[in-house]
């Protein structure tokens, strides 16, 4: 069940979410990438097995560095078991359709919506949300900048923002402009807090190099 | 502890409804709603539903054991259909099941007939048909009929304005627990847990003192949970109260924009009549407002519309006419700005054809006629303090309105498919619930005995920033660190009968009342630290920065200490206020009145490049001088200020809400309905608080900012007509907000239809 992910492969795009998703249900034939490639995947390569639906299926998640053994039904998502089976409710639910990022995470360091990324789908694969990016007690410098630049209002946006510049950052430690506005472009926000958001991105990576 | 949260923000902590922890054994609540938009309920069957594995029970209106009522003001709107429907999106039942997914799943399940009757959507067919929500009101000053004859120019039109969607990133949501006296505790993303209180008692015929109501905060409100989070909070109430046991409600997005209303979608007919120097003489409009199906706060936000026709300008012969349209649309309700949106730009759109006719630039007439000491609003009320031409001269110069014109000329002089356009928007927004009785509002302060400070208040955080401006208001009172001083959630166990926190009053309303209260506190520490030095009379007590003085000299007393000490000399150390706006009045028979505390006054500049091969354009720049009196918290009014804008602009250029010819919602997802995302918003967002701007009825001299920002989108519109205009003079342009891409290139490419 294991999906391997290419890094380097349109890392802070969703193209790669919904391919994943769609791959592993064993449907994917020929979708689109955000890149705008088709990319023709067919699920045995994938080595997706058909599960059946609604049985519960036990699986080892790998969060924050913890392992988390669980039964979960094969449709649910990742998003779904982060919240209502493990507690993790700092990533927050906005549309489960993939089209405002409060769900997003990171998946091997890329960023995902967990609501279009099934449970079984992140097998094999390292999870971070945004409860792993404290360092103790101490912000991580992603944190930090959003605190530094004020870069929310009603902070119901704000954990799927974080993880996106968190994942930006990862694959892009000095991001030029238009890299901080593709990589924040997956994620709304209603209050319009973007301004302080952009500036929050381009702050955390100077804190990442230490600065 | 920072203000608004910010920690938890960042962490992940900060707890919403849809987060909070709950029993183990809680269900979760689902419903069922109409798909047809008028018709009769033939029959509604619930066997299929209840046969789904893992379902509690099935409620509709016949399980209501108080009264199927949630309207506000006018009592026409049932909690659940009985035997009539009046929108797509209507609920008739709730299913409450062991998950979100099942309870879901049964809703679907239920068989429901309904036999369709003739439905309007339309708001000249629903007038025209005697489908109103209330009588027509009329504002009128002057006398418009016969300043016609002294107009040079008199221009005249149809003005649309499209509705918005809130989409507050945290969808509506509501837990209940049942409470062992037989009452119910609610714990609901609202902006009006009074309301929720007695809503929810009526609903099950019992007295308010039962139900208990609860907001941590808000994901976001703007309007769209003042009255329309009432209803989800009372079913889960409800499948509280009947099954024993807690009940959670949280819509998904697709059903938060299929059952929720929006902004209002307004036509207006307008005349405009104007002497040969472009002084505006005489103004009329009808402003059709699409009201929805059933009242919610439709009247009050036609009223805001009626208020705010005349804008930032003094004419002097005004007839203004609102009627709101009862139609079969999910119901329309609060947004940012309160209608106050809808009647500036039918203005504007006024203003822009008389240029034409004039010959000259919209922003002429505009600066022509702005408001200022000595004149009065349509419904009475003198201007005074009026900042205004203030606000307009700054921006001029500040911004270098003369350079920027030049710019965009030669701009549009080199580039054959680009243009450039810059208007002006001058914006005046009156302060106070136009509902006069709501302006009160309730504080309860607490200061435990280590010297922290607990405080409850009607405001509901949503990201207004509300707590950080309560909490600085205390701090400067008790003259103690912030991080001293918490804000509790909203409750109304805490706080009896608030008001909405709505119409930009939160920081006013609470501040005052959170500022009486520690001042009670502070006069008994006074007197007890008197007491206690024993050489002093309390009024030559001080506390400044956490220290004690007396007679200006220090003494051994802290913020710490003489807290404890006080306890100790049995002193109360909790305070209750409350605050009424004064001086306020208005009265419905004549329409004439003072309804509002003060106005906030400002001018932006905007800039648009328009793409003129392929329609779509972005905003180059939006620079505003603005009058947030002497600001409370300028981190928090910069943002109100960014967000509302990009709100604004989204409203006039993105935004686009559409219904089939059933009146089934098109526009049902984020995909299809289009919010500002980080590439659509302004290139660049300026800034400047106006200097020198004390104002006295506001919390320390503040004037509030939450809703005037909006305003400034209007802007936007007029900058992309002059960019259209540059790129095709002729161009015939319809006033139809949102002015999308496709819109843009009919009116640039007319008969160009492709084939
Ligand atoms: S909740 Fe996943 S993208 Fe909106
Ligand atoms: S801060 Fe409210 S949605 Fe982004």
């Amino acid at each position: 069940m294991t999906q391997k992910h290419e890094p380097g492969e349109c890392r802070c795009s969703r193209g790669l979410t919904r391919r994943g998703f769609l791959s592993t249900v064993g449907a994917g034939v020929a979708v689109a990438s955000a890149a705008g490639k088709l990319a023709a995947q067919p699920a045995a390569s994938q080595g997706a097995d058909v599960l059946p639906s609604a049985e519960m299926t036990p699986i080892t998640l790998n969060i924050n560095g913890r392992t988390h053994r669980l039964l979960v039904e094969p449709r649910w998502s990742l998003l779904f078991v982060l919240r209502e089976r493990l507690g993790l409710t700092g990533t927050k639910v906005g549309c489960e359709r993939g089209e405002c990022g409060a769900c997003t995470v990171l998946m091997d360091d890329l960023p995902r919506y967990a609501c279009m990324t099934l449970a079984v789908e992140a097998q094999g694969s390292e999870i971070t949300t945004l409860e792993g990016l404290m360092r103790g007690e101490e912000l991580g410098g992603v944190q930090q900048a959003f605190v530094e630049e004020d870069a929310f209002q009603c902070g119901y946006c704000t954990p799927g923002q974080i993880m996106a510049v968190e994942g930006l950052l990862r694959a892009h430690p000095e991001p030029s402009q238009e890299e901080i506005q593709m990589g924040l472009s997956g994620n709304l926000c209603r209050c319009g807090a973007y301004v302080h958001i952009f500036k929050a991105a381009g702050r955390a990576a100077q804190l990442k190099r230490g600065q | 502890m920072e203000p608004r949260d910010v920690f938890l923000h960042v962490r992940g902590e900060a707890v919403f409804v849809d987060d909070a922890l709950l029993p183990a054994e809680h269900l979760f609540a689902a419903i069922r709603t109409s798909h047809v938009a008028h018709g009769h309920v033939r029959s509604l069957d619930i066997a299929p539903a209840m046969a789904v594995p893992g379902i509690y029970e099935v409620f509709t209106a016949r399980d209501i054991p108080g009264e199927n009522q949630v309207g506000k003001t006018i009592l026409d709107e049932p909690l659940l259909a009985e035997s009539e429907v009046h929108f797509v999106g209507q609920p008739l039942a709730i299913v409450v099941g062991e998950s979100a997914e099942a309870a879901r799943r049964a809703a679907r399940a239920i068989q429901v007939e309904i036999d369709p009757l003739p439905a309007i959507y339309d708001v000249r067919q629903a007038f025209a048909e005697g489908s109103l929500i209330a009588p027509p009101r009329t504002f009128s000053s002057g006398d418009v009929e016969s300043a016609w004859e002294q107009c040079s120019v008199v221009v005249s039109g149809t003005v649309e304005s499209g509705s918005q969607e809130h989409v507050y990133m945290e969808t509506q949501s509501a837990f209940a627990l049942p409470t062992d006296r037989g009452g119910v505790k609610v714990v609901s993303a609202t902006q009006s847990p009074s309301m929720v209180q007695l809503v929810v008692a009526r609903i099950l015929g019992l007295p308010m003192h039962e139900v208990e109501v609860e907001v941590p905060r808000l994901g976001g409100g703007f309007g769209g949970k003042e009255d329309q989070a009432t209803h989800w909070a009372a079913m889960a109430a409800l499948a509280a109260w009947r099954l024993k046991k807690p009940v959670k409600l949280v819509l998904t997005r697709h059903e938060d924009m299929t059952m929720t209303g929006k902004r209002h979608p307004y036509l207006s007919d307008y005349k405009l009549g104007l002497d040969a120097e472009g002084h505006m003489l005489a103004y009329e409009v009808t402003f059709y407002q699409n009201g929805g199906a059933v009242a919610d706060l439709s009247p009050a936000i036609l009223e805001r519309s009626l208020f705010h026709a005349t804008n930032a300008y003094a004419i002097p012969h005004v007839k203004a006419v609102g009627i709101s349209c009862r139609t079969h649309l999910p119901p329309n309700t609060a947004f940012r700005g309160f209608g106050g949106p809808q009647a500036l730009f039918v203005l504007e759109c006024a203003i822009f054809k008389a240029a034409e006719a004039l010959g000259v630039e919209p922003r002429e007439i505009q600066k022509r006629n702005l408001l200022q000491d000595g004149d009065a609003f349509p419904y009475g009320a003198r201007v005074e303090r009026c900042r205004q031409r203030r606000c307009w001269d700054v921006a001029e110069q500040k911004y270098n309105l003369q350079a920027g014109l030049k710019e965009v000329r030669q701009y549009n002089g080199r580039n054959a498919w680009r243009k450039k356009g810059l208007a002006l928007m001058p914006i005046c927004f009156g302060i106070s619930f136009t509902s006069t009785f709501l302006n009160q509002a309730g504080a309860f302060v607490n200061v435990y005995v280590d010297g922290s400070v607990g405080i409850s208040t009607s405001a509901v955080e949503m990201g207004q920033g509300v707590n950080a401006k309560i909490q600085e208001v205390a701090a400067r009172i008790f003259s103690i660190r912030p991080e001293r001083i918490k804000l509790e959630t909203t409750s109304t166990s805490r706080i009896a009968n608030m008001p909405p926190t709505a119409a930009s009053t939160g920081a006013d309303l609470n501040g005052h009342a959170t500022r009486l209260a520690c001042l009670d506190i502070v006069e008994r520490l006074k007197d007890a630290a008197a007491r206690c030095l024993g050489k002093n009379a309390p009024h030559e007590i001080e506390i400044r920065d956490e220290a004690v003085y007396a007679s200006g000299e220090a003494t051994e007393l802290t913020w710490e200490k003489l807290v404890n000490l006080a306890y100790f000399d049995r002193v109360s150390l909790c305070a209750q206020a409350h605050c009424a706006t004064p001086d306020i009045f208005f009265d419905r028979d004549t329409n004439k009145g003072n309804p509002f505390a003060y106005y906030a006054y400002g001018t932006a500049l905007v800039e648009a490049s328009l793409d003129c091969l392929r329609g779509t354009c972005s905003i180059d720049a939006v620079r505003v001088v603005h009058d947030f009196g002497r600001s409370l918290h300028p981190l928090v009014d910069l943002g109100q200020m960014e967000g509302g804008i990009v709100q604004g602009v989204g409203w006039m250029l993105l935004e686009e809400v559409m219904h089939d010819a059933d009146g089934r919602l098109l526009t049902d997802t984020l995909a299809t309905y289009k919010i500002p995302d980080i590439h659509s918003i302004p290139g660049e967002i300026q800034v400047h608080f106006l200097e020198d701007a004390e104002n006295p009825p506001g919390i320390f001299q503040s004037k509030t900012v939450g809703e005037p920002p909006f305003l400034y989108g209007i802007g936007a519109y007029f900058a992309l007509l002059q960019a259209m205009k540059a790129f095709r003079p002729d161009a015939h342009i319809p006033f139809s907000s949102p002015m999308t891409p496709e819109k843009v290139l009919l009116a640039l490419y007319p008969g160009d239809r492709p084939v």
